[in-house]
């Protein structure tokens, strides 16, 4: 694809390449809040411009629009002080803009030649991989991103690839360039070698604008950084003029939740523990500590962390959705690593999955079948394997009306047609309602509205008071503030904090949320 | 055995391998580019009809195999069109295909005469070669040069990277700027061109004849070559000629005084399935399917 | 607003149906009109020649017996979320298997029932093997199906020629012994006590799949597996158990085509009355949704087509085989997902661009 840098005018350090004006996005269907809520934002020649905030601020979203991939729904978009109209990412691509994606966009059978041939401007006949070779290698050279261009992307590691999908772009050397999350897939060590490319990158007069969660990165790579949270700007500045703590506010907020008072915690017994668990999936290294918790009877635990950090890896361990690498799962005192899900159930471990329409239901099937679905086994609800449809349907009413679930009918509603709330709110009857010794609630309270996360809060409060250990997954501080006993907060795949939940300081939270240095034991 | 012998089950070996080879061919392109067509049979069939047809109509081999091919073509295009911009279920609608043609092509049978049977006059059958040993299809040549040219296609070429990128990752192709729905629609239009020829083949060269059984199964084992050669045109040669072997090898035993005492002639008539049955057993550990194979490419 | 929306959710799939039927019958009459005959006519005679008579309706019926059993195989595997056209070769070694009890000489109230849990046996050898392929060497069913077709078509030639042949004529196998063979209904026409085994057999499947744990297990499956997976269910099970109901269904079939077939009770070579059950099976269960009670429907049609169209024959003359590719369009025709609405986005084609 033709150089475009050589048919542009030369850019001075300091020249706006790429600005957003006014910029909203809205999802059809999703008319709470605006994704995106009238956002100015700008990249510079030679700089790197971080884009802060949590998931859900919308960085993704604002980075998928500059480079063409979704649509706006409002707002301006200038090239170089030109107002532009993108359609697509070609056409991004041929502005000299380009993305990087969190997810990779690799085909893994073919080389890192071929993957970068996927995207050319090219004849159909023609297969000129020798001369893509050859450009990748020069690239290799000036950025310094060892990779070799006739491996396959199969044979390589999660940060090696990372770094193809970064070379794929740059060979179509663009003027901007837009990386979300590149660190996901990196060890620390990878990452600190891609800050030396993107500072080499941008010292050629490239506009580079990097999406994080993590302050580390943030402090080791930005020039300017911008905050966003829930879609709003929170401010743009140098990063020389401000520090951690002050980003860490502007990230995840500054208001103190108030902490639900409750009688101390009485047992010693564990409901739920691991040991040096290192669950399948995560792109670890071997020498990985891996994750040790406890949850005492009777007891909040809530573990905080941005999404990605390992999490869903874990679930799927003390759930028995797929066996971990290494390490033990302990339920009410009996070892059941690797045991598949039935298993789990059996023993009473509830679970409330944070992709509630993939795997919490089937949509497919109706409101009384979803909400007997872990339960249709057992009696009442079936007897020599014949279905009692009276009892599952009592019980189903049961469910629907204490839980407040906006359902027109029990047998004849598929699940599919329910918004996000009500099938939540199914979700958690069907997992609690027989007070179950262990539950795991993951993201329990997303997407609900201010009363039914009151009730629901109250009902986990009410079912710690009965003695069930409580293991509380979230991204919302203000929950697991609220909520917990005890906090853990987990990054990278690791335990990086542990605190007591009442009084426990909302910055240290976000710090460690964010692999902050500040690391107190 | 004798020589001569040797000479007649490689023979049938090699016109036995064309028909399964060809429709294995463009069945790779389009698994490559990630659609799955079961309807490769029917196709076989109707296009072995419409080519005895257009032979006969023109007077001339050439034109029935091309009659065939734009059969193969037409419902290829079907095909595509229900998979992609329908976003049909791909299974099904080959389903659809084969009744279609089990029931057009006898209907067709029926109403020209002798129903279930329809010879192909002499003069537009498709002229063999002699060599002396035997008489040799040019078609032989022809499905060794096609299977050569579509490797090229796939593995050479940037139009072979865009269909494999759309069969592997629709989504990272998309991104790429690929239309992955044309990509699609493409292939599937090629697959049936090629089980056309096959489909003409069969009548034109081969049998001389159309009936109701001309297929048996063919389509089907060619879908069994193309998972056993990993969707490399070339390896679905050599499948095909292995099949055709036993095809051969069936119809010797089934003469042959002496062994068709021994071995009745159901069991190596069974033998293809059965080969095909435990080569697609162990193959397919190996065998690396495009991961998007059989899925509709939906745009988030 | 929500009442009626359920309803209307209930009458879509039988729309949709109809719609592919009425699709099948327009092309259907095009055909005929290009061979110079008259559509409205031969239609006449259809349906005089499947309903017009108490022959007829009983001929309609003893087509649609094994049908209806052949359609479930299909449908118990596509509520499992999995692709079982393995029924023909079912079919075949059902049929075998019943003949073949008849050398067991067993006293005779028991020939019955023996030669109906042989033929299920017989499905159940045939289809279990495909299961346990895909399990074990992730082989898929499509392609280990019809290898098993072919498989048994040979097989069940060379038995109907070499093992099970009837001594005295060489053409066909020994019958199915007296006490085995099933009564008819009506003295003229083959329909016979098999159409009751087939209608039991379609209680028990709809009491199956929605009445019972194996059912639900089945159906969540079928749709999530990964949903079905976190519930506790075990995937690998049911995939077992669809190919498992799924060859007994099939392998009765077969038997019932013997079984019931006066004069021979036996199996011919060629197999005549046995061949193109289990694809035909296939149709009819896609047109009746592959819900037990659609499937009784289905096979009804299919049964009135089949019977008519004999009739048709002669009268104006069309030929049979037309039946046959009114069944492969209306097949494609319900390839097309929510058929009603790709009509009406053909007909809204310009204004909003979707």
């Amino acid at each position: 694809m033709a150089s475009h840098s050589s048919t542009r005018t030369p850019v001075k350090k300091g020249d706006v390449l790429l600005e957003a004006r006014g910029l909203s996005k809205g999802f059809p269907g999703v008319w709470e809040h605006l994704i995106l809520d009238k956002l100015d934002f700008d990249v510079r020649a030679g700089e790197v411009h971080t884009l802060l905030g949590e998931n859900g601020a919308g960085k993704t979203v604002i980075a998928n629009i500059l480079s063409g991939y979704y649509e706006k729904t409002e707002g301006e978009i200038l090239v170089r002080g030109v107002p532009v109209h993108l359609r697509s990412p070609r056409e991004g691509l041929a502005h000299g803009i380009a993305m990087v994606h969190q997810e990779l966009m690799l085909v893994p059978a073919f080389t890192v030649a071929e993957n970068v041939m996927v995207g050319l401007d090219a004849p159909a006949f023609s297969y000129d991989i020798s001369r893509v070779e050859q450009k990748l290698e020069e690239l290799v050279e000036r950025y310094g991103l060892q990779v070799d261009p006739r491996v396959r992307v199969e044979e390589l590691s999660a940060g090696q690839q990372q770094r193809v999908e970064i070379l794929k772009v740059l060979y179509h050397e663009p003027e901007v360039l837009l990386l979300d999350e590149p660190t996901s897939l990196l060890t620390p060590h990878e990452a600190d070698q891609l800050f030396v490319v993107l500072r080499a990158m941008a010292d050629e007069g490239k506009g580079i604008v990097f999406v994080s969660h993590k302050m580390r990165e943030v402090f080791a790579v930005s020039d300017r950084v911008t905050v966003l949270k829930l879609g709003k700007m929170q401010g743009t500045c140098h990063i020389s003029d401000t520090n951690e703590e002050e980003l860490t506010r502007r990230t995840f907020g500054e208001t103190v939740p108030e902490y639900m008072e409750r009688p101390a915690v009485q047992s010693e017994a564990l409901a739920l523990e691991t040991c040096a668990l290192v669950p399948a999936g995560l792109r670890k290294n071997p020498d990985a500590k891996g994750i040790s918790i406890k949850v005492r009877c009777g007891e909040i635990l809530g573990l905080a962390g941005v999404s990605g950090n390992g999490q869903t890896e874990l679930i799927e361990a003390l759930t028995g959705m797929v066996s971990p690498d290494r390490g033990e799962v302990w339920i009410l005192d009996q070892n059941l690593t690797g045991q598949p899900p039935r298993v789990f159930i059996d023993r009473g471990v509830a679970h409330i999955p944070e992709r509630r329409k993939e795997i919490g239901i089937v949509e497919q099937m109706y409101v009384a079948e979803n909400v007997a679905l872990k339960d249709y086994r057992k009696q009442p609800f079936s007897k020599a394997t014949v279905l009692n449809r009276q009892a599952i349907s009592d019980h189903a009413a049961q469910i629907v009306k204490k839980f407040n679930a906006l359902v027109p009918d029990l047998w004849e509603t598929e699940c599919r047609i329910l918004s996000g709330g009500n099938v939540q709110r199914l979700i958690l009857g069907r997992e609690t309602w027989r007070k179950p010794p262990v539950i795991i609630a993951s993201h329990p309270t997303e997407g609900l509205d201010a009363r039914a996360i009151r009730h629901t809060w109250e009902l986990f409060l009410e079912l710690r008071a009965l003695g069930s250990g409580i293991l509380l997954v979230s991204e919302d501080l203000d929950e697991i503030m609220s909520l917990s006993d005890r906090i853990a907060v987990i990054f990278d795949g690791e335990i990086v904090g542990t605190v007591d939940g009442k009084g426990a300081n909302r910055e240290n939270l976000g710090n460690w949320m964010a692999g902050g240095i500040n690391r107190a034991a | 055995m004798e020589l001569a012998h040797l000479w007649g089950i490689l023979f049938i070996s090699l016109h036995a391998m064309v028909p399964i080879t060809l429709a294995a061919i463009g069945e790779s392109i389009e698994e490559s580019a990630g659609l799955f067509n079961i309807g490769l049979e029917g196709i076989l069939l109707l296009s072995a009809l419409t080519g005895a047809l257009g032979a006969q109509a023109s007077g001339s081999a050439v034109m029935g195999l091309v009659t065939g091919m734009a059969t193969g073509a037409i419902v290829g295009l079907l095909f595509g069109f229900i998979s992609t911009t329908l976003r049909g279920s791909q299974l099904i609608s080959g389903v659809g295909i084969n009744l279609f043609a089990l029931g057009f092509v006898a209907l067709m049978l029926t109403v020209m005469g002798a129903p279930g049977f329809h010879s192909v006059a002499r003069e537009v059958q498709v002229a063999l070669i002699p060599l002396g040993v035997g008489n040799l299809s040019p078609l032989v040549l022809v499905t060794v040069v096609l299977a050569i040219l579509a490797w090229w296609l796939l593995q050479r070429t940037q139009l072979g990277i865009w269909i494999r990128a759309v069969g592997e990752n629709p989504a990272a192709a998309d991104v790429a700027g690929i239309r992955v729905n044309a990509i699609r629609l493409g292939a599937a239009i090629a697959a049936g061109v090629f089980a056309g020829l096959a489909g003409a083949y069969l009548s034109i060269d081969w049998f001389g004849a159309v009936t109701k059984e001309i297929t048996a199964g063919r389509g089907f084992i060619a879908l069994a070559i193309v998972v056993f050669s990993g969707l490399n045109p070339l390896l679905a040669l050599l499948g095909g000629f292995i099949f055709g072997f036993f095809d051969g090898l069936a119809t010797w035993v089934a003469t042959y005084p002496g062994i068709k005492e021994i071995i009745p002639w159901q069991f190596v008539a069974m033998a293809p399935y059965v080969v095909t049955l435990a080569v697609v057993a162990g193959a397919i550990g190996r065998v690396r399917f495009p991961s998007a194979l059989g899925v509709p490419y939906v745009r988030e | 607003m929500f009442a009626s929306k359920s309803l209307k959710k209930q009458i879509e799939p039988i729309v949709e149906s109809l719609l592919a039927g009425l699709v099948g019958l327009v092309i259907g009459a095009l055909i005929m009109l290009a061979f110079g005959h008259n559509p409205l006519a031969a239609y006449r005679s259809l349906l005089l020649g499947s309903v017009g008579s108490v022959y007829s309706v009983a001929e309609s019926l003893a087509v649609a017996t094994p049908l209806i059993l052949t359609a479930l195989t299909f449908a118990v595997a596509m509520r499992g979320g999995l692709f079982n056209i393995g029924a023909e070769g079912q079919v075949y070694m059902g049929s075998l298997a019943a003949v073949s009890v008849g050398l067991l000489h067993l006293p005779a109230p028991f020939n019955l029932i023996v030669a109906l849990l042989a033929a299920m046996i017989a499905g159940i050898v045939w289809s279990l093997p495909v299961a346990l392929l895909k399990l074990g060497r992730g082989v898929h069913e499509v392609i280990s199906t019809i290898m098993f077709n072919w498989i048994a078509h040979f097989f069940a030639f060379y038995l109907i020629a070499n093992v099970l042949t009837d001594p005295k004529r060489g053409d066909r196998t020994i019958s199915i012994i007296e006490s085995a063979r099933l009564t008819r209904i009506l003295p003229t026409a083959t329909l016979n006590t098999g159409l009751f085994i087939s209608l039991l057999t379609v209680a028990i499947i709809l009491f199956l799949l929605w009445r019972t744990s194996t059912g639900f297990e089945i159906r969540a499956a079928g749709y999530n597996p990964h949903a079905s997976h976190h519930a506790g269910i075990n995937i690998r099970k049911q995939v077992l158990r669809v190919f498992l109901i799924g060859g007994a269904v099939a392998g009765l079939a077969g038997a019932i085509q013997v079984m019931g077939r006066p004069p021979y009770y036996a199996v011919m070579s060629g197999m005549p009355q046995l061949v193109n059950l289990g694809f035909d099976g296939i149709g009819v269960a896609m047109i009746g949704r592959n819900h037990p009670i659609g499937i009784v429907f289905a096979a009804l049609f299919f049964g009135g087509l089949m019977v008519g169209g004999r009739i048709m024959q002669f009268d104006p003359g069309v030929p049979f085989e037309l039946v046959r590719v009114i069944e492969g369009v209306i097949i494609l025709a319900l390839a097309v997902p929510e058929l009603r609405r790709q009509f009406s986005r053909l007909k809204g084609r310009w204004g909003r661009k979707e």
